[in-house]
């Protein structure tokens, strides 16, 4: 059919117009092409030119978004069901037991809205009284880390949990040999179930299944001495409170040793000055350690000399050491030792780190000598923890990497790839049979596994544990699991066929836990266990008495150069290398961050390796060579390090083969990404030196080394790079505990004076306080002050109430680079100072005339320490309030220095003017910033969950600091304002005094006459940093009082104050 | 004040007691007020009187019993303690079969008053047979409510229409370019630009063009100062809810308290939208069956996991997503308890006479919420920060009343600084929160 209309363009076409008879085939009617039109010189003198009609366009959009600048709508959902012991917007507390296979502790866990944001020590309950350590309180941060495995595996693929438990049960029928590997079990339902497993596996007498344990950290060479002296393979339970005279042989029982979360708290009992005795602690040891830093008497030993120190005191206190007996340099710092054992006899204490038998033999030789057992030692309350058998896992490992090892391996809790020495040979052994790994992540041992099951986090899980046969303790899980992961109780219950799977909500673990306690305890309630975490049981011990023995191993001869592999207070054993907060945590010795490195004394590294450094010049590299390895790594100046002596940390140098075990275990580039190898792989932070370790019948932490200087330097992020405070009295006071206890405060405390005018007009001297600028904020009758006291004697310097404020306050992580500008955003800092050869103590100097400020620069060859924690000091005078353009930082009448982050413009006039140097600023958006992506955990989905809701999150271009944790404090009061009654002394604490395992920070309201914190402000060991610029801080620094004999200082301080 | 209301409450109801004897008072008027007066009071948390809930419908029970083969005067008893009834007759003992759910005794109820309550029930018109709600009704209703959407603000259109003046100006500029580019004509190009008419225009008339410029820079500053102060004001906002939810329904004709459903707000910082199972707790039984609101309490329903027919949650829960009203910058740290508990604050001093809203919420604009009786008259829009620190300025804390252990404390301690505190009495005659820290920045922004 014919189109019977005719529709026209317009009336040109209708006219059939020529123009448009040209112009029809055309699209466009210009006759110009785009060159000519281009070309015409007149459009580029137009006025509107191409570009300005787009920078026309681009500014309206601008100022069309600009227009739309709206709040968002916020969304808001309620539970459904809501919870019976969840307030929205409230905490909700829960008691739990914190173990990792290192470290224990009875723990307290905060949640809000069903998520645990913080973790502290229980001071209720629980034989560890409080005490914790960084890692514990870090781990919280564990649970919320994006590498944990959210399935099992099976030969690397996702696998579904019926898949792996049919294939492992299977595995384990056909087998012939089937051997569990595992840290040490501490759980009585987990070694329940182990045994059962055996009883199945096993029948009358079989040997197909075995369990052996095996930690990263070994104390079989502890246990093997006791079963030669005792005939148990025990720990003997240790009290320093009662140890009026503590003698450690390289122990660093503070920070990493045993069991430092209840030592910690037993030491800080028996160093109060005030009390009726202070003990005395002497320290023997080649690397400066924690507990070295805090000994009276510090003596530096090459690790050879151990058995020789405690040889010669076991002859001194009259005893037969079975060994040759010489003195070396050590020898009077050891008879000071012997004359104090002599003096306590059973109020003594002697311990030793080292992991050798015959070392470990002569320490019980001489405990015995002293009467320690029973005393300070308890043989019927032991030590559960480590239970390491170096001989069968080293065995294991042979034939495994020999190819005979049994067909089924269970490894469960541990990493032998990465810290077994022999390690390498093993993971190429583990690929002909079949391998199970119990592993929260895919690591250097579970990502060579055939077979991976994940297990809970500590927190996600229901777990039981007796460290100590009189304690039976339990962890409750405080967030359902966010992963699709069983605990390791239930996967072996279900192996073994005794249980089966109960995903996500499983009670498994829970109903066997409740069968354990039911069968050691028929009429205990488990609620009431629940709520305190733990309960007192008796255990019945077969009585053991000490009986003499020969050494059953003589320390070998010492090297010229020997090397001490030790742990630090943040990493570890390297189980915790993925955590930003614990890498970032300066080491409380070398305050060095994300980093392992040689520790050499500066004396020795004179003229071969650079002593100083800063952000732009790095260390030294040296090549260390042991047992045929070698490892290059940067060079440390410590001082106090034992000459003819180096240090290196263990725990670092995880994900060597780019293992994805967490974002914030490998180094960083400049501008954020991981920094690449040439062949594509992550590099690891540090390196690795469990390789290095020898074996003997035990695994040993020191050896003969060859130490040679390599080329090149390294760059390293240390938070605090000068080490004396230069005589510098207003600083740091020290003094010592006889002339403490035998004076008058102005010897050895006296407080600055300025000279001012009497009535009468003549000069008189009088105290700083009296003196004001203008008139005062008032804080001093109004309602609250709020104040600090840091007892310096009792700070041990662990870096707990760092890591506690860090979460407690969504303090960013900044990494490597930016620590290394001096951009750490740390509210709280600990500064440690080192005594220089020019001070009688630290801050005290020997000689005001012939005082030498370059001199006092250099710490001594083997000096005493101080820790002095710093944070905003909270000054009625601030100076950096009187200075802030925009009233951003203000006084509170309650003596806080409130910092207001959405007023602040970042003039940074506050940091400038601030004598503590304690304001932080934000260079950069954290939460965000490409750069922070792999180290800040609030840049994660899941990582951003262990923020305080109560506390901002900072944006850029603001200061921050510490607050004196401002929203406890209101909290505090509105529990008290809500209850119609005052607020008790010791109701509030900061994160800080939460944490701090000694009670060194004590924080209260300064106008509650009656309060601990006005009691501390007043004592004679009170006073403040800086007081001489009469800022008028609200916190109280009580000066260190060493146990020690300082005749130069008690000159000064006696003599000197006799002469005014 | 409460005791006094429910003692002439009493009195009345003492007074209505003689008017019956005197027989001034229609008997059946007042029959069917105290039935259902005692039906409200008695039955009404299980009965309903034309659908089953907890226990039967009530409506013609009395005849039921009757046609049953019931004895006599069992009924009574039966509501006076059910198993004496049961014991007694056999069709009160089936009927007690009905559901293992017992019924609570009622020993004081009187034959009369029992009587009373059944014939009220029996007057009442079955809802189900009342005309249904004109098709649409309930629609139109719900999109009313959600259509209430922020309005948007005047000067945004104002500047689209500068960002669409200059778009037409720059393709304007730029056809004019084209056109004397492919102008021929040699002349025409020598004419003046745009521009050079547009000076010589503005030159001429120098003093207007002078002074019209200079109104308008003054109050484009003017405007975009006013803009930019009323960024992130909250008064007046109403968002759309998922449900519309009538506050006056709830608070005011039922005379919910707040606390009912808002439970922490005496507990915690936040005061909580409540979760679905305490709407539950009323809408098990309330479906709304017939009335225009019932789609919205299906939608509670589907949240719960609710199955009406069968009586019993399905386990199948969706939460509901509402649609914060009052929003908080994420600096600001707010604490009902604190306001309500120990402040003494009414609800209605931030939020309004909820009693009255008859949609779920809205940031109440603060000429509103000073025509309430009894709230702290304020200046700022609420919501705003001048809003929060005025109130803090004029509310009395009213220190060393006794009543507070904290406050007699702080009092005790402020006395030691006579000249301190007379300062203080002195602007106002009493102690305000500004004055005991109130206007101090880190007591809400941490």
């Amino acid at each position: 059919m014919e189109m019977s209309k005719k529709y026209w363009k317009g009336i040109e076409e209708l006219k059939q117009t020529p123009e448009f008879i040209k112009q029809k085939d055309q699209e466009f009617p210009s006759q110009q092409s785009v060159e000519d039109f281009l070309a015409d010189e007149n459009l580029a003198e137009s006025s509107t030119a191409r570009r300005d009609f787009l920078k026309f366009l681009g500014f309206s959009v601008a100022a069309a978004t600009l227009a739309a600048c709206e709040a968002p709508v916020t969304k808001v959902v309620p539970y459904v069901v809501k919870p019976e012991n969840v307030t929205p917007g409230m905490p909700t507390w829960y008691a739990s037991t914190y173990y990792d296979g290192a470290s224990y502790a009875s723990i307290v866990v905060k949640t809000r809205e069903g998520r645990p944001i913080f973790v502290k020590g229980n001071k209720d309950f629980g034989f560890t009284q409080g005490g914790t350590n960084p890692q514990i309180i870090a781990s919280v941060l564990g649970l919320y880390d994006s590498a944990r495995l959210a399935q099992p595996l099976a030969k690397g693929q996702k696998a579904s949990w019926s898949t792996v438990d049919t294939a492992i049960s299977a595995a384990i029928a056909k087998a012939k040999k089937v051997t569990l590997l595992s840290n040490t079990v501490i759980s009585p339902s987990i070694q329940r179930a182990i045994s059962e497993m055996a009883t199945k596996l096993n029948g009358e007498g079989g040997t197909k299944f075995e369990h052996i344990q095996y930690d990263a950290i070994s104390y079989a060479g502890m246990r093997e001495a006791n079963a030669i002296h005792f005939g148990e393979r025990i720990i003997a339970g240790h009290d320093f409170s009662k140890a009026k005279t503590i003698v450690s042989v390289a122990a660093d029982f503070l920070s990493t040793w045993l069991l430092p979360t209840e030592f910690a708290v037993q030491y800080g009992v028996g160093r109060s000055p005030e009390a009726k005795w202070m003990s005395k602690h002497f320290q023997f040891e080649s690397i400066l350690s924690v507990t070295g830093s805090n000994a009276d008497v510090r003596s530096m030993i090459k690790p050879s000399e151990e058995a020789a120190v405690l040889a010669y005191m076991v002859k001194a206190l009259g005893g037969n050491p079975g060994m040759a007996v010489s003195a070396g340099a050590w020898k009077d710092a050891a008879d000071k030792a012997v004359a104090a054992l002599k003096k306590s006899k059973k109020e003594s204490l002697v311990v030793a780190g080292s992991n050798h038998i015959g070392v470990q033999q002569l320490v019980i030789q001489l405990n015995n000598l002293l009467g320690a057992y029973g005393s300070t030692l308890d043989l019927n309350n032991t030590i559960n923890l480590y239970q390491s058998e170096d001989a069968k896992a080293l065995k294991l490992a042979a034939n495994v990497a020999a190819g005979k090892g049994p067909e089924v391996l269970i490894m469960m809790g541990v990493n032998p790839v990465y810290n077994m020495p022999n390690g390498a040979a093993f993971a190429k052994g583990l690929k002909s049979i079949t391998t199970v790994a119990i592993s929260s992540f895919e690591d250097e041992t579970a990502s060579l596994c055939t077979y991976v099951c994940p297990d809970h986090h500590q927190l996600e899980n229901w777990s039981d544990h007796m460290a100590k046969p009189n304690e039976y303790a339990v962890g409750q899980p405080t967030i359902r699991p966010l992963h699709n992961t069983a605990s390791a109780l239930e996967s072996l219950l279900v192996w073994n066929g005794s249980a089966a799977r109960g995903g996500q909500d499983s009670a498994v673990a829970y109903d066997y836990i409740q069968a354990t306690y039911a069968a050691m305890n028929p009429t205990g309630d488990f609620n009431y266990l629940t709520h305190n975490s733990c309960v007192a049981v008796t255990s019945t011990l077969a009585t053991l008495s000490y009986k003499a023995a020969a050494l059953k191993a003589i320390p070998s001869a010492a090297s010229d150069t020997e090397v001490v592999f030790y742990q630090k207070a943040a990493i570890g054993n390297g189980d915790f290398a993925n955590n930003p907060w614990l890498q970032e945590m300066p080491d409380p010795i070398t305050k060095v961050t994300w980093d392992n490195y040689i520790t050499m004394n500066p004396v020795e590294m004179e003229g071969t390796y650079a002593t100083t450094y800063d952000q732009e010049h790095g260390l030294n590299l040296a090549t260390v060579t042991v047992n045929g390895k070698s490892i290059t790594l940067p060079v440390y100046p410590l001082p106090g390090q034992a000459p003819k002596t180096i240090g290196i940390a263990l725990g670092y140098g995880r994900g060597a083969n780019g293992e994805n075990i967490g974002k914030a275990a490998f180094q960083t580039k400049e501008y954020g990404g991981h920094a690449k190898t040439k062949d594509g792989k992550l590099t690891p932070i540090g390196a690795n030196v469990f390789g290095m370790l020898s074996t003997g019948a035990t695994i040993l932490f020191s050896a003969a080394a060859k130490v040679t200087p390599a080329e090149g330097t390294y760059p390293i992020a240390a938070t605090q790079i000068h080490h004396t405070v230069m005589g510098r009295h207003s600083i740091v006071r020290e003094t010592t505990l006889s002339i403490f206890q035998n004076n008058e405060k102005d010897a050895f405390n006296e407080g600055h004076k300025l000279q001012k005018l009497d009535k009468h007009g003549n000069h008189v001297e009088a105290p700083v306080s009296e003196f004001d600028l203008w008139a005062a904020h008032p804080v001093e009758k109004i309602g609250h002050r709020w104040g600090m006291s840091i007892d310096l004697s009792s700070c041990i310097g662990c870096g707990s109430c760092l890591i506690a404020c860090q979460s407690e306050n969504n303090v960013p992580v900044v990494g490597k680079d930016e620590v290394r500008r001096g951009r750490e955003m740390h509210w709280l800092r600990i500064d440690r100072y080192f005594a220089s050869d020019e001070e009688a103590a630290i801050g005290t100097k020997k000689d005001k005339k012939t005082f030498s400020y370059d001199n006092a620069e250099k710490a001594a060859l083997n000096p005493t320490v101080i820790h002095m924690p710093l944070m905003c000091h909270h000054c009625n005078h601030a100076p950096c309030e009187t200075v802030c353009p925009v009233a951003a930082t203000t006084h509170s009448n309650e003596g806080l220095n409130q910092m207001t982050y959405n007023r602040c413009i970042g003039t940074r006039y506050c940091a400038n003017n601030c004598p503590y140097k304690v304001r932080r600023f934000n260079w950069f958006n954290y939460p965000s910033y490409k750069k922070f992506t792999e180290v800040n955990p609030a840049q994660d989905d899941l990582g951003r969950m262990v923020l305080n809701p109560d506390v901002t999150v900072r944006t850029r271009g603001v200061m921050e600091k510490c607050s004196l944790c401002v929203q406890r404090i209101q909290a505090t009061k509105l529990v008290a304002k809500k209850e119609a009654r005052v607020i008790a002394d010791g109701e509030f604490a900061t994160a800080c005094s939460d944490a701090c395992p000694t009670n060194a920070i004590v924080v209260g309201d300064w106008n509650d006459l009656k309060s601990m914190i006005r009691e501390k402000s007043e004592g004679i060991r009170a006073y403040q940093a800086l007081e001489e610029i009469g800022v008028k801080p609200n916190v109280w620094y009580q000066m260190k009082v060493r146990n020690e004999d300082n005749n130069l200082l008690k000159h000064i301080q006696v003599a000197d104050q006799a002469h005014h | 004040m409460e005791i006094s209301n429910i003692q002439s409450l009493k009195r009345i109801k003492s007074l209505a007691y003689v008017a019956i004897t005197i027989g001034l008072i229609a008997f059946s008027n007042f029959a069917s007020a105290q039935g259902e007066g005692l039906f409200k009071a008695k039955c009404a948390t299980c009965h309903m009187t034309h659908k089953n809930s907890t226990g039967p419908k009530l409506a013609g029970v009395k005849a039921k019993w009757a046609a049953g083969g019931a004895k006599e005067g069992s009924i009574y008893q039966w509501v006076n303690n059910w198993q004496t009834a049961a014991a007694n007759d056999p069709y009160a003992a089936e009927v007690s079969k009905w559901s293992p759910t017992a019924m609570s005794a009622f020993p004081d109820l009187k034959k009369e008053e029992i009587d009373a309550i059944l014939d009220w029930v029996d007057a009442q018109p079955d809802p189900a047979l009342v005309a249904p709600v004109p098709p649409g009704g309930a629609d139109a209703a719900g999109a009313t409510n959600v259509a209430l959407e922020e309005e948007s603000n005047s000067w945004v259109w104002l500047i689209m229409g500068i960002i669409f003046v200059v778009v037409i100006m720059a393709v304007g500029g730029v056809r004019r370019q084209l056109k004397l580019a492919t102008s021929e004509n040699e002349a025409e190009a020598e004419k003046m630009t745009y521009g050079e008419e547009l000076r010589a225009l503005a030159w001429k008339y120098r003093l207007q063009v002078g002074l019209v410029s200079l109104v308008v820079v003054i109050s484009l500053f003017v405007g975009l100062f006013q803009s930019l102060y009323s960024i992130n004001i909250m008064e007046g906002y109403q968002p759309s809810q998922p449900i519309v939810f009538p506050h006056a329904q709830h608070a005011g004709i039922n005379g919910i308290d707040c606390k009912y459903c808002h439970n922490t707000v005496a507990k915690s910082k936040s005061a909580s939208i409540p979760s679905v199972n305490v709407c539950m707790n009323c809408h098990k039984q309330i479906d709304g069956e017939g009335k225009e609101y019932a789609p919205q309490i299906k939608k509670i329903y589907a949240a719960a996991g609710w199955d009406k027919e069968g009586m019993k949650y399905t386990g199948k829960t969706d939460p509901i997503v509402w649609n914060k009203v009052h929003v908080l910058p994420e600096h600001v740290y707010f604490n009902h308890s604190q306001h309500v508990v120990v402040g003494g604050i009414d609800c209605k001093q931030c939020h309004g006479d909820m009693t009255q809203m008859t949609e779920t919420a809205k940031v109440q604009p603060v000429e509103e919420l000073n025509k309430i009786e009894g709230n702290i008259k304020l200046t700022r829009k609420t919501l705003t920060m001048g809003w929060c620190i005025e109130c803090h300025g004029k509310k009395d804390v009213a220190i060393g009343n006794g009543k507070n252990g904290y406050y007699d404390e702080i009092h005790r301690r402020l006395k030691q600084d006579p000249k301190l505190y007379a300062q203080y009495l002195n602007n106002d005659g009493k102690v305000t929160a500004n004055e005991l820290g109130g206007w101090e920045c880190a007591k809400c922004h941490y």
